[in-house]
């Protein structure tokens, strides 16, 4: 039995806009520039397409920590979509610390598919948060199956 | 209040009559002591059973939308901002809608007089006073010590929208936005907080009183139902009912009007206000918007402007 | 016979090292059924629990079975663990509900292991109700507030001791730990008499409504009664008799659990079928299943109306849809005649 403990990596769920932040990623990749491989991508068409449900789930499903990117405002590919995204992101941050979850969990960012360098920057720094914060402390986590109150 | 009930039966009675409407929605007498009941009443005859007094709890515009043909319904200023929402989402026609508007002071909360009298055996609202018989004990309370959480915030008691307005006005007391029980809570640490939630969410047994006592939760399809993608697992952990609450929550943000419907519907008393009272104040300070004002304007999360601010980014 | 209450929390205390307990306790906001390790943690004084105890036979999310796929063998385990348990403090409305539970989970046709197990596995102790509310109606119900029927023993609270009495085998069992009973005095027979005959104040007659409701399946009764119904489930899940339930998959990859949790006929979406059809997608199809289910159905299958009078839909219900007055309604429907 291997006495060290493995160090912790994070499991980060990142929903990232496919005109900019996909883009910006993809370049990151193509140009090397080198990220914790912490964040799993999930591309959708624009950061407006993002359901508050999709970060609680996430959660649920045992991610430790979640990031949402999307064009910076007034590049959105369909105009306004990230204009209403702004809203809800900035509702979602802060229901989701008013119940307590911890500061830097759940993160958003606009990342131009020109910014590459950027986006690995982001990820550092997302990654390096949700390291420090530990795993999943269970806010919205759910047991295998679901459970019941004691 | 008695010239209120004669001016609310003879509206309705007149609506009735003259076939302007197919039915008043509004409050009959309840089966228990200091309960009032929705009551759906078609023909001028029954209008007498028609009340209105401090146990007209329930948020009648939640029926709105599910009963056909022209109705009347009997809205306090809460419930007139809920119907104005519904309006600005087009999930009413204003033609099938006579609003019958009363200004309301506010409501009574039964459990804060269970919690001192035990079980309520008979109870009498006089001016200023109400007198209970309990079985604990017996005791009198003010208006004041017994009013809804959400009435004692309320800003708009006097109805935003109406077709005819019964009774007098009400003068506002508090004219600026205060949310001094958010910012309570918010001044709790992380820590206090989550324990907090974590304690009233274990309390919720996923009824969706409050989801259905909502006149603003009227998706024929709700996402704990949806099993594709399956959101909720159907556990009652408070993990999970914390995500069904904070789901829905942030459903309504930007359109919730406040009027405590979903607390007061709550079987278990979870505090769920809490919630929805943080997005008001959020939707407030950072977009200067109140829902259900007016039937020109939006929700919230349907308008944006260049100027919003975005201090949710990370720093880098 | 009776025991002080000190001597009884001595045995309860010792009891507690075998048997899981459940007994009531208070909690903001009422009373509630939750496992105790001392008979100190139990609250004496009350009306009745906001929910019914029936979450320890039926509880409201269970893991029925745990599957695990590798290459081609699939595991299956049951999850079901039993504790032997000892239900304290039961009042005879959830006691006789129990009853009616296990004519759904534990009759020739069909046993459901993961009720009849925690059932054979509990043990009893009913309790009269001392005080009584005004929306309880258990004397309409064949029961009353010392109604013995389906405790294995019953206490009724005498102050500073309990008047104790078997009413089973499996509750004989448990007594053999009940040490120092004593003959009740003068005063405390008397007040034992005054508990036994009392009756709720408020009343029903459902007497005939079995009969009545046979003939009102297209009865225009049920065209408004609904309307005011939130089609929430506040008053299934605060019913000590209702049983209805869903049956679901998490699967996650490879693994996955079957669930079983509660669900009720007031949803809308109960009855939906895969097809998309909807039987009762209508609230009055929904109320007037609620009506004919305990007071019709349930008669003509199990012998008996699913109904025991707690009280605890009328409180529960944020419209304030009382059962009591459905109930009368049917009573004074005119049978339209064909």
């Amino acid at each position: 039995m291997n006495t060290e403990t493995k160090a912790f990596e994070p499991k980060i769920a990142a929903f990232l806009c496919n005109w900019c932040s996909y883009a910006g990623a993809d370049l990151a990749g193509v140009g090397r520039f080198q990220y914790p491989a912490t964040i799993r991508t999930i591309r959708v068409p624009c950061s407006g397409r993002i359901n508050p449900l999709y970060l609680l789930k996430a959660m649920a499903n045992g991610a430790d920590g979640v990031l949402v990117s999307g064009c910076h405002p007034g590049d959105c590919h369909y105009m306004s979509g990230n204009y209403v995204a702004r809203r809800k992101f900035a509702l979602i941050d802060s229901l989701l610390k008013h119940v307590g979850l911890e500061e830097g969990r759940v993160s958003f960012s606009w990342v131009s598919a020109a910014e590459g360098v950027r986006f690995a920057e982001v990820v550092k720094g997302v990654t390096e948060r949700v390291t420090a914060l530990g795993p999943n402390k269970g806010v919205f986590k759910v047991e295998d199956g679901g459970g019941t109150n004691e | 209040m008695n010239s209120i009930i004669e001016d609310i039966r003879a509206t309705a009675r007149q609506l009735l009559t003259d076939g302007k409407v197919d039915v008043v929605i509004g409050y009959e007498k309840g089966s228990l002591p200091l309960s009032a009941t929705p009551c759906f009443v078609r023909s001028p005859q029954d209008t007498d059973k028609l009340i209105w007094d401090e146990t007209c709890e329930n948020n009648l515009a939640a029926f709105s939308t599910l009963t056909q043909g022209k109705k009347a319904i009997i809205a306090k200023g809460c419930d007139s901002r809920a119907l104005v929402v519904l309006l600005q989402e087009n999930q009413l026609v204003r033609d099938d809608l006579y609003i019958i508007g009363v200004s309301c002071q506010g409501v009574i909360n039964k459990k804060k007089i269970e919690a001192e009298t035990g079980e309520i055996l008979e109870a009498s609202i006089n001016p200023g006073k109400i007198t209970v018989k309990g079985m604990e004990c017996d005791k009198e309370f003010t208006f004041a010590e017994l009013k809804d959480a959400s009435c004692q915030t309320c800003r708009y008691p006097n109805p935003v929208l109406e077709d005819i307005h019964i009774g007098g006005l009400i003068e506002v007391a508090q004219q600026a936005a205060v949310f001094a029980d958010v910012t309570e809570m918010e001044n709790k640490t992380d820590a206090e907080r989550q324990a907090y939630f974590k304690e009233q969410m274990s309390k919720c047994i996923r009824c969706y009183a409050c989801r259905n006592a909502c006149p603003l939760c009227y998706c024929k399809e709700c996402f704990v139902d949806c099993n594709s993608p399956k959101w909720l697992t159907g556990g009652v952990d408070s993990a999970e009912n914390l995500f069904f609450q904070a789901g829905r929550v942030l459903h309504l943000a930007g359109r919730c009007v406040e009027c405590g419907a979903c607390s007061r519907a709550c079987p278990q008393d979870v505090d769920i206000r809490a919630l929805n009272r943080k997005m008001s104040k959020d939707v407030f300070n950072m977009y200067h918007h109140e829902s259900g004002i007016s039937v020109e304007g939006s929700g919230a999360l349907n308008e944006y402007s260049a100027d919003d601010p975005e201090a949710f980014l990370v720093k880098e | 016979m009776k025991i002080s209450k000190e001597k009884f929390g001595q045995a309860f205390d010792a009891l507690a090292a075998d048997y899981q307990i459940i007994a009531p306790v208070s909690e903001a906001g009422g009373v509630n059924y939750l496992a105790v390790k001392s008979f100190s943690e139990v609250k004496q004084d009350y009306l009745n629990s906001k929910l019914p105890p029936k979450s320890f036979l039926f509880p409201q999310h269970e893991k029925l079975l745990t599957y695990k796929k590798e290459g081609k063998d699939v595991t299956v385990k049951t999850e079901l663990q039993v504790e032997k348990s000892v239900l304290f403090g039961i009042r005879p409305c959830d006691a006789k509900a129990m009853l009616l539970l296990d004519k759904v989970f534990k009759n020739d046709e069909y046993r459901d292991p993961y009720y009849y197990e925690r059932r054979d596995n509990s043990v009893v102790i009913g309790q009269a109700c001392n005080k009584i509310s005004p929306s309880c109606f258990c004397s309409s119900m064949g029961i009353s507030p010392a109604s013995s029927e389906g405790s294995d023993i019953f206490l009724i609270d005498l102050g500073d001791s309990y008047q104790v009495e078997v009413i089973t085998e499996k509750g004989k069992a448990l007594m053999a730990g009940l040490q120092e009973l004593s003959e009740l005095s003068a005063d405390e027979q008397a007040l034992v008499d005054t508990i036994k005959s009392a009756q709720t104040s408020s009343k029903v007659d459902v007497a005939t409504i079995t009969a009545k409701l046979d003939k009102m399946f297209d009865s225009p009764f049920w065209d408004s009664l609904h309307e005011k119904c939130l089609s929430c489930n506040a008053c299934t899940f605060s019913c000590p008799t209702c049983h209805c339930f869903d049956i679901s998959e998490e699967v996650h990859k490879n693994e996955g659990s079957r669930v079983r949790t509660w669900d009720g006929c007031m949803a809308p979406l109960f009855t939906l079928h895969g097809s998309g059809h909807n039987p009762r997608d209508k609230k009055k199809a929904r109320w007037r299943q609620r009506m004919m289910h305990k007071f019709n159905y349930f008669v003509h299958n199990n012998g008996d109306i699913a109904c025991v009078g707690c009280g605890r839909c009328i409180k529960s219900c944020p419209v304030n849809l009382d059962i009591r007055q459905v109930i009368d309604g049917v009573n004074n429907a005119e049978l339209v005649v064909d």
